[in-house]
C-alpha cells in the first residue's frame, strides 16, 4: 500500500517541520513557502490531503483554496486550514475548506483530523 | 435702470413714473372736455343771440304791421299790435343788449338796430299815427307808405346781418366742439391704452424680477431641504432678490463644505476603526506564530521518545521562536519608548560595515531563495552610536528587502562613506511601493498592501528603524517603483564629524 501524500503550505519553516514531526513518518510530504508554489506542487503531486496557512505571499490561503476547488482534478482534496488570522472560520468553510486549525493548536487533534480525512 | 438700485427703489420709481403719466393723460383729458365746454357754451350764446334777435325783429314787424293796418283802416282797433310790441320791445331790447354785453362789435351792432328802431317809431311811425287820426287821407299815400316799408326793410337788414354773423358763429362752435370731443376721446383712448400696457409691462417685470427668483428660491430650498446640497441659483436678479440668490448659494455651499468634512472625518474615523481592528489580528497572529512552534515543539519533546539529536533541534527551535516573542515585545516596547522619548542609546564607536556583514551573514542561512550581495569598502565605516539598535535597523532593511521579494532573487547591501556620512543601501528587486502609498510608509502600524499581499509583519518596523536613525542625527529615506523593487537607504553622521562619547 502507497503511503498517502500531504502538502503542507506554510511560509514559517518550523510551522513546516512541526507539522511533519507530529504527523509522525506515516505520510509523504510536500512542502510549498508561498501560494503559487502550493498551486503547483498540488497540481503537480495531487496529494491526498493539504494543509493551508491563510497569511501567504505571493498568493493567499484563502485563493489558494478557491482555485484548488476550480481545478476539476483537485476539487474533492481535502483541504485544512491553520492560521494565527483571527476569526477566519466562516470564511474558511465559505472558501471551500473541510477542517479548519487555529494556532496554537492541539497535535493530537490535528493528527486525529488528518486521518478521518484520509479515511472518508 | 442701474443694477445697483434696490428692488424698493426701482418698485418705487415705476410706481412714480406710473402714476406721474396717469395724471398726465387725466390733466389733458381735463383741459380737452373745458375747451369741450367752453365750445358748446359759445354755441349756446350763439342761438340765444339768434333767438333774440329773431324775437326783436318780430317785434319790429309787429309794430310796423300794426302802423301800416292802421293807416289804411284808420279802425284804432288794428292798432293792438303796435301798442303791444311797443310794451314788449324795451324787454327784448334789454335781453339782445344782455346777450352780447361781452362783445363790443356786437354790442355797437345792437345799439345800432336799436337807434334804427328808435328813429323808426319816433321819426315815423309815431308822426303817422298821430297825422292818421287827425288826417288819414294824408298818410294814406304811397310816399308814407314806401317810407315806412325803406325804414323796415334797412331795419331788417341789421337784423339779417347780425343773425347771419351768430350763425356762422354757432357753426365754428359747434364744429369746435365736435373736434374737441374727438380730441378728447383720442387723448382718453392713448392715455388708457398706454396706462394699461405701462402696468402691464410693469407686472411682467415684477413677475421676472420678484416672483420667478423667488419661486426659484422656494424650489432649491426645497432640494436642499430634501438633502440635495448641489442645488444652487444660476440665474440673478436686481438688488434685494439677487442678494437672496447670492445668501441661498453661499448657504448652500457652506452646507455642502460641512457635510463634506463631516463626511471626511466620518471616513477618518471608519479607517482608523478598521485600521485598530486590523492591527490587533495582526499583533495576535504576530504572537501566535511563534507560540505555536513553541508550544508543538515543547508537546512533542514531552510526549515522544526522541533522539539527542532531535532534542537539540527541536530545543534550538523552541529557543529561536522565543527570542522571537521576547523581540516582538521588545519592539512594542520601544515605540512605547520612543513616544515617550525614553529610548536610550548608547555612544560607542561602531563599524556600520562590520555590522552589514554580521547581518548578512545571519540573512543568509534564513533564506535559500534570496542571494545577498554585499558591496562594501575596504575601509571601516565608523559612526558613534547603539551596535544594538544600529543592528536592529539593517536587521529589519534585509528582512524587508526579503520578505517583500517573495519570489526571491538578489538583495544589493551597499555600505559607503560620503563626505561626511556613512551611507547604507538596501536594494531589492520585488513587489515595490505603489506611490499613493508611499507617504505612509514610516507611519506606525501602517503596512500598505501587505495583508493582501500575505505578507506578515506589525507595521512597526520602519517606524522604529527611522526614529532609531533620526536619534543617531541620521536620515532614513526610500525609492521605489510598483513591481520593480524598492531601495532603502540610511545616512549616519562618521564618527569624526559626530560628537564623540558625552
Amino acid at each position: 500500500m502507497t503511503r498517502k501524500r500531504i502538502l503542507i503550505c506554510d511560509d514559517e519553516e518550523p510551522m513546516r517541520q512541526l507539522l511533519r514531526v507530529i504527523l509522525d513518518g506515516a505520510y509523504e510530504f510536500d512542502e510549498a513557502a508561498d501560494g503559487p508554489a502550493a498551486l503547483d506542487l498540488a497540481r503537480r503531486f495531487r496529494p491526498d490531503l493539504v494543509i493551508l496557512d491563510i497569511m501567504l505571499p505571493g498568493t493567499g490561503g484563502l485563493a489558494v483554496l478557491e482555485q484548488l476547488r476550480a481545478d476539476p482534478e483537485l476539487a474533492a482534496t481535502p483541504v485544512v486550514i491553520l492560521t494565527a488570522w483571527p476569526q477566519m472560520e466562516e470564511e474558511a468553510a465559505a472558501a471551500g475548506a473541510n477542517g479548519f486549525f487555529m494556532k496554537p493548536f492541539e497535535p493530537d487533534a490535528m493528527t486525529a483530523a488528518v486521518e478521518e480525512l484520509l479515511e472518508a | 435702470m442701474s443694477s445697483s438700485w434696490t428692488l424698493g427703489r426701482r418698485v418705487l420709481a415705476a410706481s412714480a413714473t406710473l402714476a406721474l403719466l396717469i395724471a398726465i393723460g387725466f390733466a389733458i383729458l381735463f383741459l380737452a372736455t373745458s375747451s369741450l365746454q367752453d365750445a358748446t357754451s359759445r354755441e349756446r350764446r350763439s342761438k340765444d343771440v339768434t333767438v333774440a334777435t329773431l324775437a326783436l325783429e318780430k317785434n319790429v314787424l309787429d309794430l310796423d304791421a300794426g302802423v301800416r293796418g292802421f293807416v289804411v283802416s284808420g279802425k284804432p282797433r288794428l292798432l293792438a299790435p303796435w301798442n303791444r310790441a311797443g310794451r314788449e320791445l324795451p324787454t327784448r331790447i334789454r335781453v339782445l343788449q344782455r346777450l352780447v354785453r361781452d362783445d363790443p362789435a356786437e354790442t355797437r351792432r345792437v345799439r345800432g338796430i336799436v337807434a334804427l328802431v328808435r328813429a323808426y317809431q319816433s321819426d315815423y311811425a309815431e308822426p303817422t299815427i298821430a297825422l292818421a287820426r287827425t288826417f288819414p287821407a294824408v298818410v294814406r299815400t304811397p310816399l308814407v307808405a314806401s317810407e315806412g316799408e325803406r325804414r323796415v326793410d334797412a331795419i331788417r337788414k341789421r337784423f339779417d346781418a347780425l343773425v347771419s354773423v351768430e350763425t356762422r358763429r354757432a357753426a365754428a362752435s359747434a364744429a369746435s366742439a365736435r373736434h374737441q370731443t374727438r380730441r378728447a376721446i383720442a387723448v382718453a383712448l392713448v392715455g388708457f391704452g398706454a396706462s394699461t400696457f405701462l402696468i402691464l409691462l410693469f407686472g411682467v417685470y415684477l413677475a421676472r424680477a420678484v416672483a420667478r427668483p423667488v419661486r426659484e428660491v422656494a424650489g432649491g430650498a426645497t432640494r436642499l431641504a430634501a438633502g440635495d446640497l448641489s442645488a444652487r441659483m444660476t440665474g440673478s436678479g436686481p438688488g434685494e432678490v439677487g442678494a437672496l440668490m447670492a445668501a441661498f448659494n453661499t448657504m448652500a455651499t457652506s452646507l455642502e463644505q460641512n457635510r463634506a468634512e463631516l463626511e471626511s472625518q466620518y471616513e477618518r474615523l471608519r479607517r482608523s476603526d478598521q485600521l485598530k481592528s486590523e492591527l490587533v489580528s495582526m499583533v495576535a497572529h504576530e504572537f501566535r506564530t511563534p507560540l505555536t512552534s513553541i508550544l508543538g515543539f515543547t508537546n512533542v519533546m514531552r510526549k515522544r521518545t526522541l533522539s539527542e539529536e532531535q532534542r537539540a533541534q527541536y530545543l534550538a527551535i523552541v529557543e529561536e521562536q522565543a527570542r522571537r516573542l521576547s523581540a516582538l515585545i521588545d519592539d512594542f516596547l520601544d515605540v512605547q519608548r520612543i513616544e515617550d522619548g525614553r529610548l536610550e542609546l548608547k555612544h560607542e564607536l561602531v563599524d556600520v560595515g562590520k555590522l552589514l556583514r554580521e547581518e548578512a551573514r545571519s540573512f543568509e542561512v534564513q533564506t535559500a531563495q534570496h542571494s545577498l550581495e554585499l558591496d562594501l569598502p575596504d575601509e571601516a565605516l565608523p559612526v558613534y552610536g547603539d551596535s544594538s539598535r544600529l543592528l536592529q535597523v539593517l536587521g529589519n532593511l534585509i528582512s524587508n528587502a526579503i520578505k517583500y521579494s517573495p519570489e526571491g532573487g538578489e538583495v544589493q547591501l551597499v555600505g559607503a562613506r560620503r563626505d561626511d556620512t556613512v551611507y547604507v543601501g538596501v536594494r531589492d528587486h520585488g513587489v515595490g511601493i505603489p506611490v499613493e502609498l508611499q507617504d505612509r510608509i514610516f507611519t506606525k502600524f501602517f503596512r500598505g498592501d501587505a495583508n493582501a499581499r500575505g505578507i506578515a509583519g506589525t507595521g512597526l518596523g520602519l517606524a522604529l528603524a527611522r526614529d532609531i536613525v533620526e536619534a543617531h542625527g541620521g536620515r532614513m529615506g526610500f525609492s521605489s517603483v510598483l513591481n520593480r523593487g524598492s531601495t532603502f537607504w540610511v545616512e549616519l553622521p562618521t564618527a569624526d564629524r559626530a560628537e564623540p562619547a558625552q
